[in-house]
């Protein structure tokens, strides 16, 4: 069916964001402003139905004082690591 | 002091529309947000898109009918104002509650934004394809067309019509898919 068509086919990628942003008291909106992009955006990312770019990574991990690795992996993280 | 406000005439939006749309704290609109009245309005923008279509073969119809024709003019004058009025106002709804996505540059958005969009534009440009290909057979099939003649069926209503929907599918399909907007 044409408008069933998976959104989003490729290799999931997880994340700790919530984790961490929940750990430095910032609201999603907090975290939007910081990484330049819409609150929205960063509640795709945090239920993982959406996959950054590169940049977005790299800004949202600089926004929240992570590495990239620490927040983002092709693998489920360990709960509470 | 204000800034100057941009004004995107290829897109036909403005940098202070799209973001007081896309600000969450405009509450203005917030009930045209959710999925089901999003679609509610996609439903009703399409029913307006086939009523204005369907303004190309009223003079066939009228004579189904067997309305005179000054009363036939009478209903046809103030149908066509009303779907016509109705489907402009639809169309405003409709990208108030996409917040403007579907036409904003990319400078306005971000990159999920981008993406939505840009995904919204491929499904619309399918469904393009098939509205264009339903004219084709009704152009065929159908009660003869004219454009710009006073006598028999105008088909310019069928134009407007398909310009509208070259205008609002790529909204039409982000309101229905998008769970959040």
């Amino acid at each position: 069916m044409l408008l069933s068509m998976s959104r989003n086919p490729e290799e999931p990628v997880y994340n700790r964001i919530e984790e961490v942003r929940a750990s430095l008291g910032l609201s999603r909106q907090d975290l939007a402003d910081k990484a330049g992009v819409h609150y929205q955006t960063i509640g795709y990312l945090e239920r993982e139905e959406y996959s950054p770019s590169l940049v977005l990574a790299l800004r949202i991990a600089k926004s929240l004082n992570q590495e990239v690795s620490e927040l983002f992996s092709l693998t489920p993280f360990k709960k509470g690591k | 002091m204000s800034k100057k406000n941009k004004i995107y005439w290829f897109e036909g939006v403005t940098e202070k529309g799209v973001k007081s749309l896309l600000n969450e704290e405009d509450s203005k609109f917030r009930w045209l947000r959710p999925q089901r009245n999003r679609r509610v309005l996609v439903i009703l923008m399409a029913i307006g898109l086939v009523l204005t279509s369907m303004g190309s073969y009223w003079p066939t119809l009228k004579t189904n009918l067997n309305l005179s024709s000054e009363v036939g003019l009478i209903v046809y004058s103030i149908t066509a104002i009303f779907v016509i009025l109705a489907t402009i106002g639809c169309y405003s709804f409709l990208r108030i509650a996409v917040r403007s996505i579907a036409d904003a540059p990319d400078e306005l958005l971000d990159e999920r934004q981008i993406a939505v969009r840009n995904t919204s534009f491929r499904y619309a440009y399918f469904i393009l394809g098939y509205v264009i290909l339903a004219l084709m057979v009704m152009m065929i099939f159908g009660p003869e067309l004219q454009m710009f003649q006073s006598e028999g069926n105008n088909g310019s209503y069928v134009v407007i019509a398909t310009l509208f929907a070259c205008a609002a599918l790529p909204s039409m399909v982000m309101a229905w898919r998008e769970r959040d907007i």
